[in-house]
């Protein structure tokens, strides 16, 4: 439920696709949290999975260009799940789809590691459900997440 | 997002991080610990007080770690929290960095 007695933050966070632009959800998503009351684990859960999901679709889904509009929009869904839905007006960009979610296997040598790509493996694994649908003209990803009281 | 080193005993580099390893964060450590690779054989990163960790943030662990790697030196990650633990192990890191929450331990095994 609500916290009383506190300002509602914003349902909607408005990004451009930049990745400094990241820097606005750490505080959209800890007023959120105030608000929901949300755990420490699962404020952690959703602030990765936003950051993973938003900077993969500016890096590839907008393929690195700026002033592209990607919106976050956060709502209750019972008392204690959360769905953000993220919407970008990119060209087809499915981060489940199968080019893009198999996941690497496990590095075998530390010249192996990739520093990047574990943002789909991060997303699996911490996001309580995830859902893709193609737009007319863009994309919706669904990312669900429950928490204890 | 702050970071400190520290030189211990047995040749041992110690670099503390302190903060969000989000992308804003990593980007502010990322050349420092660059530089700390370039000359460190033993190197302790400290993850204790590391309140969260993104995929850009491993980056800023993995790189530093494949340089000291590369010059023969040893990488040991120092007791991360429950989730940044959680992190670090379902990106697989884990089975090449060693991860200790003893500090001993962790001393021990960059011998």
């Amino acid at each position: 439920m609500p916290a009383e007695n506190t300002v509602q933050p914003e349902p909607r966070l408005s990004l451009q696709s930049e990745l400094d632009e990241l820097a606005r959800l750490w505080p959209w998503v800890e007023a959120l949290a105030a608000e929901y009351a949300i755990p420490a684990d699962t404020r952690f859960a959703i602030h990765l999975c936003l950051e993973e999901a938003l900077s993969n679709i500016i890096r590839h889904g907008y393929g690195g260009q700026p002033n592209h509009s990607i919106t976050v929009e956060c709502a209750p869904a019972g008392r204690h799940r959360l769905v953000f839905t993220i919407e970008d007006q990119a060209p087809l960009f499915d981060p489940l789809a199968s080019a893009t979610a198999e996941e690497t296997p496990a590095p075998s040598s530390i010249d192996q590691l990739r520093p990047g790509g574990q943002g789909i493996r991060l997303l699996r694994k911490f996001a309580g459900s995830l859902a893709y649908e193609r737009l007319t003209g863009g994309n919706r990803l669904t990312i669900g997440f429950v928490f204890p009281r | 997002m702050e970071i400190s080193t520290e030189e211990m005993d047995g040749g041992v580099t110690r670099v503390g991080l302190d903060g969000r390893m989000d992308i804003a964060g990593a980007a502010v450590v990322d050349l420092k610990m660059n530089l700390i690779a370039g000359s460190a054989k033993k190197l302790l990163i400290d993850l204790e007080k590391v309140s969260f960790l993104g995929s850009m943030g491993l980056r800023s662990i993995v790189l530093p770690a494949r340089a000291v790697h590369s010059r023969g030196g040893k990488v040991v990650l120092f007791a991360p929290t429950e989730m940044v633990e959680s992190v670090l192990k379902t990106s697989g890191i884990d089975s090449l960095l060693p991860i200790h929450h003893d500090l001993a331990a962790a001393l021990a095994a960059l011998q």
